[in-house]
């Protein structure tokens, strides 16, 4: 039974890595946002849209 | 040529059939007469035959190894330990004569063989059950079965050698691989040396022997109640048994006389046997009949653990039994000793191993096992308190185990002087070394198994592990070889056919900052990023014990998706307590799952710890890059189960050796 068990959870394993690298999957992606398209057909609205920030991060 | 003669005891017509036939037994006083060089001699009168229900027959006719032969004479040879068994003697078209010895539905063909004068067989004080015998001329080791005191019982047809009615005579059988079977036979000196094998009536051309229809040997009716307490007795083997033991009473019988004879009394009703005596099973395909069971039991520290065992009788095959210990069962078959190999014969001692058919086993307990009870019957001579050494060796889900008796007894050899002086013997009464070394191979059986076959239910179940219990996971690891196998061969061929593609790159050149918290921005060219593929971007700054960090967005012209990401550079170095050192990294990466195809603008927002000094940075982009981390990670999740099985299969091997006395885990 375990043996079965393990032969099925294996497969899934293995499709998973599959499917994992012939679909370009990567685990832990930052997260993902939209900008508004009023503000995409604004002039200038990439560089005026400041929902990404910021600030101090690095060092030692 | 036939020689026809008169009996010298009864005047009766007797006939040398076969030219080489030594003697003869009269058909009507069963003298057994010899032909010597002028005169016939009366050696003395021996016992009618007992019926042993034998599907042989005397004039049977068959052909071996391309040879006929006719079955002239049988005889019948009793053991010390009481029963007996046939010898059939057979006239081949070649001159030669075969011994075929039949016991409990087994046979065995020998010949007798010549041996060299510088032959050096060891003397039969010298040898012992277990004992490598090489002086023989055989192709494989043999090693010593059984070594005894046969006499002669009764005998009937003509017979190849002077069989002398009451004679005593040692031998030792002796077992080889693969059915290789010899007799050493002590009656001369130097003794006579007999190899063969063990045969089926198939190999014989006898397969298709019918047992004449005689009676199996009955006791009497009024002999099958039982003398101590007059109950009724039924005796299911009648031809094989040589104890029953009464049901009612308990009183343990002898029946190997024909007769029932009190032996012992036992205490009725102390085994309530798990399997009915009578009860008949299917196993191995056959129909067998539990015909007796007994306790038994063995010693350890003081403490006395005990076991059941039942027999199972089939015509056909013969004996089996299912061994109950601790509520596990077992079923179990006797093997060949001689296949079973032991590197010295000296059976016994921490890490102990023997072979059989090529796998090793290895010793779980070697004890002296004690009869307790006995219910049913028996084909050998059983007695409570009858002790016996026996040394388990375990494969699982099987398990071999020795039995040795090693008695002494004391015989009284009765040897007349030859009348042609050829060799003078004396009568003597001595002590000889004498026992038996049985080998059977127990395989680990269900409950379920023992109750379908059986038809009964209920059997109790145990969480105790038996010696032989095979851990049922195993092939996992078989498995695990497999899936890691796949899963390597998938990751080459990932990894061997990523695309790896760049799609971009550029080196930035960044301006001093008004402040500390001061970013600068970037924004590129869109370019295009394909679906299905992941993206690696990696970032390289060219930095000395300092920091910069990026904040970067992916951003689809088309829809305004954005993937964000962050990445910080920094690599610091030095020397502490004379020791150089170094940490993070100039060319940091990252990896992005795909995203949808499209054309993409890249905004970079940096900011460094030298803001008051311009930096430099470069951006690269590749899709299509194959994961490593991804392999290994599909290796490790496929691995987890296995590593688990393997912690609980070390657990289970700690007890399942936790009864022995040679556990590979210490004590």
């Amino acid at each position: 039974m375990l043996t079965k068990a393990y032969l099925v959870i294996g497969a899934i394993i293995i499709l998973s890595y599959g499917l994992v690298a012939f679909t370009g999957k990567e685990f832990g992606d930052p997260e993902r946002q939209r900008v508004p398209a009023d503000v995409r057909q604004s002039p200038g609205g990439y560089r005026s849209f400041h929902f990404w920030h910021s600030g101090y991060r690095g060092g030692k | 040529m036939s020689v026809e003669a008169s009996c010298p005891a009864c005047g009766a017509p007797i006939a040398f059939n076969i030219g080489s036939s030594i003697v003869v037994v009269c058909e009507f006083c069963h003298s057994v007469v010899a032909r010597g060089d002028r005169k016939l001699e009366d050696l003395g009168k021996v016992a009618a035959l007992v019926e042993t229900n034998s599907p042989l027959d005397l004039g049977y006719r068959g052909v071996y190894q391309g040879v006929p032969f006719e079955l002239t004479g049988r005889a019948q040879l009793g053991h010390q330990a009481g029963g007996m068994w046939d010898e059939w003697y057979a006239s081949f078209g070649d001159g030669r004569w075969g011994w075929l010895a039949e016991a409990q539905g087994r046979f065995y063909l020998t010949f007798e063989q010549s041996i060299p004068e510088q032959t050096l067989i060891p003397p039969f004080e010298a040898i012992q059950p277990g004992m490598p015998i090489a002086a023989l001329q055989t192709s494989v080791p043999m090693t010593v079965a059984e070594t005894g005191i046969a006499t002669q019982l009764g005998a009937k047809g003509e017979i190849p050698y002077r069989l002398t009615p009451g004679e005593e005579y040692e031998y030792a059988d002796l077992s080889g691989p693969h059915g290789i079977f010899a007799t050493l036979d002590y009656s001369e000196s130097p003794p006579k040396v007999f190899v063969g094998r063990e045969v089926t009536l198939a190999d014989l051309g006898l397969g298709g022997a019918i047992a004449p229809q005689r009676e199996a040997r009955r006791v009497a009716a009024t002999q099958l109640n039982c003398t101590q307490c007059g109950g009724p007795l039924e005796l299911r083997a009648p031809d094989q048994s040589l104890r029953v033991a009464c049901p009612n009473c308990g009183a343990l019988l002898d029946v190997s006389q024909g007769r029932l004879e009190f032996m012992q009394a036992l205490q009725p009703g102390k085994l309530v046997p798990a399997i009915p005596i009578g009860a008949v099973g299917e196993l191995e395909g056959v129909k067998q009949m539990a015909i007796g069971a007994m306790v038994r039991s063995v010693e350890f520290d003081g403490v006395r653990y005990y076991w059941e065992e039942y027999l199972l009788y089939n015509a056909q095959i013969g004996f089996r039994w299912l061994v109950r210990s601790d509520d596990n069962w077992s079923y179990v078959v006797a093997v060949p000793p001689g296949d079973v190999f032991h590197k010295t014969g000296a059976f016994g001692g921490k890490g102990d191993t023997v072979q059989y058919q090529g796998e090793k086993y290895k010793l779980y307990q070697d004890a002296v096992v004690q009869v307790e009870y006995v219910i049913g019957e028996f084909y050998w001579k059983v007695e409570c308190g009858e002790q016996t050494r026996a040394a388990d060796y375990i494969h699982p889900p099987r398990m071999l185990s020795m039995e040795a008796s090693m008695i002494r007894v004391s015989v009284e050899e009765v040897v007349e002087p030859e009348p042609t002086g050829k060799k003078k013997k004396t009568r003597k009464v001595r002590s000889a070394p004498t026992g038996e070394i049985n080998w059977s191979l127990g395989t680990y059986i269900k409950h379920d198994e023992i109750e379908n076959a059986f038809g009964i239910t209920g059997l109790p179940r145990t969480s105790k592990i038996a010696p032989n219990q095979p851990f049922l996971h195993k092939k996992i690891y078989k498995y695990w070889l497999r899936l890691l196998a796949a899963t390597f061969v998938l990751g080459v061929i990932i990894l061997a056919t990523g695309s790896r593609t760049k799609v971009f790159e550029q080196t930035f050149a960044l301006q001093p900052v008004a402040n500390a918290e001061g970013t600068q921005t970037i924004f590129t060219e869109p370019f295009a990023l394909k679906s299905g593929r992941n993206i690696r971007v990696s970032a390289y700054s060219d930095l000395d014990n300092s920091w910069l960090y990026l904040e970067g967005d992916l951003i689809n012209d088309a829809t305004g998706d954005v993937q964000t990401f962050s990445m910080p550079v920094e690599y610091y170095h030095g020397v502490d307590d004379g020791e150089s050192w170094s940490e993070g990294s100039k060319s940091p990466s990252l990896h992005l799952s795909a995203l949808p195809e499209g054309q993409y603008m890249l905004r970079l927002e940096a900011q460094w710890e030298k803001w008051q000094q311009p930096a430099t940075m470069s951006i690269q982009i590749y899709q299509g890059v194959p994961r490593i981390l991804h392999l290994f990670l599909a290796m490790l999740f496929i691995s987890i189960i296995p590593i688990l099985v393997a912690f609980y299969q070390f657990s289970f091997e700690k007890r399942r050796w936790a009864d022995s006395d040679y556990s590979p885990f210490g004590s």
